[in-house]
């Protein structure tokens, strides 16, 4: 028997066989007879040396394991391996974690939704009445609505009818933007106070050709009044 | 070096259908095997026949095995589970159950020698294998001696055997096959043609 073949036998029952060549010897230890029973015997060796009593070194152990395994089926050509968990099997799990939550949200929203009144039915509850009916001040708010479920009800037609502009809140009021730009001619040049100045004429000017009641300079003169000095 | 490679290489081959690595594998733990379960059942006779269940559990349960830990390491846990179960059910058994209740050493190792098969002429087979190892080694060189001691009796990797013994790990590597080539020399013998009882190894 090859000597080389011997060594690395040798080397490969004490685990010191480079994987490579395990992977040859494996497959010829696994068909080579004489090679078997050189590797038993290293076995036999092993066990004396560790004086292992009680242990028969010429039992048919091997044997007998042997015929029983010769009648057991083959085992499958492939090994039945784990799926390792890689990068492109685990990409999912935090978007099925998102997902959840931002199902679990939208079923929220729904259900109090569906638990609260809907705002368009406030709005259209509330803003129905003050269309069709003209400055219905002094009338409650039992009144308004009854109105409008008789309105609803009696399905008159709609009429459209400006309402009073009350939102809307002048952001500076007149006498306050004159207070300011005087006094704050008192720290601007000449040339600045005096455009300040003929702008705040001519938005003063444009105030008043306005109608009685509106007594709020538009919003474009606001703007202009706040020129940069 | 990784450890188990070589267990691991055959592990592979027998998963892949090569009933031939078992084999290898079955002769080379077989001793410890048996060792171990001995642990648990006195009698040789019945701790090889545990050891033979586990080996052929330890068959039927590759596939499943990934390599996440040594193979010995698997195999040993399979063997204790056997063991174990096989005392648990051999204690319900009636009849060895008041046996084994009046047990002491003595009634025990009576057992033992009621139940064990082993002829007297495999004791003596036994005995042979063990002196004509013992004697080659006492006749092996002291550098070869050691080197085969500290790997088998101490488990030592060729690394730390070489660091013992201030040499080369190749140097190792000779050394303990060169030690094992002698002691082969003289077993091959007694299994072989010397005293011609010995149809296999075991």
């Amino acid at each position: 028997m090859n000597e080389e073949l011997d060594s690395q036998l040798s080397a490969m029952f004490d685990d010191e066989l480079p994987a490579a060549e395990c992977e040859l010897l494996a497959r010829r230890l696994s068909r080579d007879e004489q090679l078997k029973a050189r590797w038993g015997r290293y076995a036999v060796i092993g066990a004396t040396i560790r004086a292992e009593r009680g242990v028969r070194l010429n039992a048919g152990l091997a044997r007998r394991v042997s015929a029983v395994i010769s009648s057991e089926p083959v085992l499958a050509a492939e090994p039945v391996a784990q799926p390792k968990k890689t990068w492109a099997n685990r990409w999912w799990q935090p978007v099925a974690g998102v997902a959840a939550v931002a199902g679990v949200a939208a079923v929220s929203i729904l259900w109090m939704r569906s638990q609260s009144p809907e705002p368009t039915a406030l709005v259209a509850q509330t803003s129905a009445p003050v269309a069709p009916v003209v400055s219905p001040a002094g009338r409650s708010v039992a009144q308004l609505v009854g109105v409008t479920a008789t309105n609803v009800v009696n399905r008159e037609p709609d009429s459209y009818v400006v309402p009073k502009n009350t939102a809307r809140r002048p952001v500076v009021p007149s006498t306050e933007l004159a207070n300011y730009v005087v006094a704050h001619s008192e720290f601007s040049s000449p040339v600045a106070r005096r455009n300040l100045l003929s702008a705040f004429m001519a938005s003063e000017s444009g105030t008043a050709t306005l109608p009685a009641g509106s007594e709020e300079p538009t919003e474009d003169v606001q703007d202009d009044a706040k020129i940069p000095q | 070096m990784s450890a188990d490679i070589s267990d691991l290489s055959l592990v592979r081959r027998v998963q892949r259908g090569d009933k031939g690595a078992f084999d290898a594998l079955v002769l080379k733990y077989q001793h410890k095997l048996v060792k171990l379960v001995m642990r648990y059942v006195r009698n040789p006779a019945e701790a090889e026949d545990i050891a033979q269940e586990a080996f052929i559990k330890a068959y039927r349960a590759l596939p499943q095995f990934r390599g996440d830990s040594a193979f010995y390491t698997w195999l040993y846990r399979i063997a204790i589970n056997t063991a174990k179960n096989a005392v648990v059910s051999r204690d319900r058994s009636p009849i060895e159950y008041d046996l084994d209740r009046n047990n002491t050493d003595e009634s025990y190792d009576m057992q033992g020698r009621m139940k064990d098969p082993e002829t007297p002429e495999g004791l003596v087979l036994t005995d042979e294998i063990r002196s004509t190892v013992n004697a080659a080694i006492d006749a092996l060189p002291e550098d070869l001696r050691t080197a085969i001691v500290l790997r088998e009796l101490e488990g030592l990797s060729y690394e730390e055997i070489a660091a013992a013994m201030d040499c080369p790990v190749g140097t190792v590597r000779s050394r303990i096959f060169r030690a094992r080539e002698a002691i082969d020399r003289r077993l091959r013998e007694v299994f072989e043609g010397g005293l011609g009882r010995v149809e296999e190894l075991g």
